[in-house]
């Protein structure tokens, strides 16, 4: 009876909306379990579900109910979003709809791109996955053109050149649609680009403002920059997609690594490289920001999820925004305002003794001083971080971030290098830390308390680091992928993995959960692919390449 | 010239560069340090600085010394996960390339 009600109020709901997705829609979408709207399953980006059904004592009946072929070999890093019963998905090759209650595909629309833009992408051709509004489903295209097509049939309505490829520019990252503007993020901080969010009218394409991170001569910032042109390369890459909160009108975006990484040319604290911006969706007007890393130099991107979420700290309920860095602080601000309340360690540091809360700047090691000096030092957190782009979830009810984390040092030394357009332009050399012991897994999953950085309980997952993002639901769970293709069910109060089940390749991409039809639902979409490939070769060479979608639900 | 004649002229003109290729020329010194140079910027980041701890990448310390026009190939028009760097590279930087491969870091 209680399915039945479900449904009937699934039927009531999706059918007045037909295929326009409203901005109300969008604003609600982490409350609507029917629907997944936004990178993130919300815009606060907690990757938080309320449906229990999939719980700590049915998930044992958890079984897939239809795998969908994607139609590419290069991996598969996106988050699906689904509407009315149709699920879009997104990879580096196609857009492609799919139909819920069989997993049939509606459609698939190509992307087209020059092969040789591989020169210009770091990490693996990849996309983050779509954004949907008012009938219409946006992506970002490896050769950094934004892209517009109609949720019904796929058939392209507009196509935008964001940037030219060939400068080192390109767009992996989900577009965002925040009070009616579509925001788009871009990559290139490895190939000496300037950085910067775009903004267009989803309905037309017309491009609205454009937000540079990193000041121009006689811009706000521009004077921690020398004095020359290293502001046009300095990197400040905008890479995943930012959160926002409605009420505030803010979006919170992270910017990434400052370029090159070797920051022998560029003294000062080089804004707003590794910062978070707050910014006014409608015209790109900067409230306020946070540079984590001043005159960073060890790839420290801030980019990757901003979460918002609301904390008990002594005694005060206040509106927060959270960040697991690469270089292995926690981040907790005040959302409203940028005002610094925690910083603490998750993962063994060695860059930095501490976050100076005072000034909010990290107070820089021995281990720092001999790489700036020319020497080849073990660094912790390894370059790659003590977190990725894998991207983690908060369980409001518990005030606790659940993560995929790393544990690995690297040898990193700089090394010259000269700038020419559209070139890798990083001057640092990257080697397997020394040391290892062989039995050291590096990749974990932990639940933490943002306030202390430490775990509740932390389980190793892999002997390899790991890209899958975290989803938490109110079941109690955690689901999750591993590299060589398992998909989990985690216990979200222990760590033990109560379920899981072997797909079809790698799993290094962003489940979701919703309901069809008063069911629930969990999908993720599989291809093992990403710089993990080229990284982590001989421990995945046997992981079969193609990407698929897989669906599951209880027996 | 009968249709079988040609096709083996055909076949001749397109094996004997390719053959011509595989000839091994002296590297010179300075070939090989432009190869480390133009290896350390663009390659390194996947393949290991000075080609050691390739981890994922092909190890090209293993490539076959006397299969030269393989890697102007797979340079040139990318394999697997290595996109293709003919658009960027000249000619006699792919060459300056495999010199300092077969030749680089045996010292």
């Amino acid at each position: 009876m209680k399915r039945l009600a479900l449904a009937i109020a699934a039927v009531c709901l999706a059918v007045p909306a037909a295929h326009a997705q409203t901005q109300a829609e969008l604003n609600d979408d982490h409350k609507s379990p029917e629907n997944v709207l936004t990178y993130g399953m919300g815009y606060s980006q907690q990757r938080y579900s309320t449906l229990k059904d999939i719980n700590r004592s049915s998930v044992k009946r958890l079984k897939p109910v239809w795998a969908t072929a994607l139609s590419s070999n290069y991996g598969e890093q996106g988050q699906p979003l689904v509407y009315n019963g149709v699920m879009y998905v997104a990879n580096a090759e196609h857009t492609i709809a799919i139909d819920i209650e069989t997993g049939r595909q509606l459609w698939r629309t190509p992307v087209e791109f020059d092969p040789q833009v591989g020169r210009v992408i770091c990490c693996g051709f990849s996309n983050k996955g779509p954004a949907i509004y008012n009938g219409k489903v946006f992506r970002g295209t490896l050769d950094a053109h934004v892209v517009a097509l109609d949720a019904k049939t796929g058939k392209q309505v507009w196509k935008q050149k964001v940037a030219e490829w060939k400068e080192g520019f390109s767009i992996t990252s989900a577009p965002l649609v925040a009070n009616g503007v579509l925001i788009t993020g871009m990559s290139g901080a490895e190939f000496g680009v300037r950085g910067f969010l775009d903004a267009y009218d989803p309905d037309t394409g017309k491009h609205l403002w454009r937000r540079y991170t990193i000041p121009a001569p006689g811009e706000p910032g521009s004077e921690t920059w020398p004095k020359d042109d290293s502001w046009k390369r300095g990197g400040g890459s905008t890479w995943i997609t930012g959160s926002y909160d409605p009420e505030l009108d803010l979006v919170y975006w992270g910017i990434g690594n400052a370029g090159p990484w070797n920051p022998g040319g560029r003294p000062g604290d080089n804004l707003y490289t590794a910062s978070v911006i707050a910014l006014k969706p409608k015209t790109g007007e900067v409230a306020w920001h946070y540079q984590l890393v001043p005159n960073e130099m060890f790839d420290l991107d801030a980019t990757w999820e901003w979460i918002l979420g609301d904390l008990t700290i002594n005694g005060q309920k206040r509106k927060t925004v959270m960040h697991m860095s690469r270089g292995g602080f926690l981040y907790v601000l005040d959302r409203t305002n940028g005002k610094l309340l925690a910083a603490e360690p998750f993962e063994k540091v060695n860059w930095a003794t501490h976050v100076d809360m005072k000034t909010g700047r990290p107070v820089e090691s021995d281990v720092s001083r001999r790489v700036r000096a020319g020497e080849e030092v073990e660094l912790w957190p390894g370059q790659w971080g003590a977190k990725n782009w894998a991207h983690a979830a908060f369980n409001p009810d518990t005030g606790l971030l659940y993560a995929n984390t790393m544990h690995q040092a690297r040898m990193v030394k700089f090394v010259p290098v000269e700038y020419k357009v559209g070139q890798r332009y990083v001057g640092l050399e990257n080697s397997p830390w020394k040391e290892r012991p062989k039995d050291l897994p590096i990749g974990h999953v932990e639940a933490i308390d943002p306030m202390t950085g430490k775990p509740k309980w932390r389980a190793p997952i892999m002997d390899i680091p790991h890209y899958s993002a975290v989803l938490a639901t109110a079941g109690g769970l955690l689901f999750t992928g591993k590299e060589t293709g398992e998909f989990l069910a985690i216990d979200a109060e222990t760590g033990k993995t109560l379920w899981q089940f072997q797909t079809s390749s790698g799993i290094n991409a962003q489940p979701i959960t919703y309901t069809h039809k008063g069911r629930q639902y969990v999908s993720i979409q599989v291809g093992l692919g990403g710089v993990n490939v080229a990284r982590m070769g001989p421990q995945l060479a046997n992981v079969p390449r193609g990407g698929s979608v897989w669906t599951f639900a209880l027996d | 010239m009968t249709m079988k004649r040609l096709v083996w002229w055909a076949a001749l003109a397109v094996m004997a560069p390719a053959a011509y290729a595989d000839m091994e020329d002296t590297p010179s010194p300075e070939q090989i340090k432009r190869g480390a140079a133009l290896y350390a910027q663009h390659c390194a980041a996947c393949h290991g600085p000075r080609m050691a701890d390739p981890e994922g990448a092909f190890d090209l310390r293993k490539f076959p010394p006397d299969q030269r026009s393989r890697f102007i190939n797979s340079v040139t028009n990318g394999k697997n996960s290595m996109p293709p760097w003919g658009g960027l590279f000249k000619r006699e930087e792919i060459d300056s390339l495999w010199a300092y491969v077969v030749a680089g870091e045996k010292k």
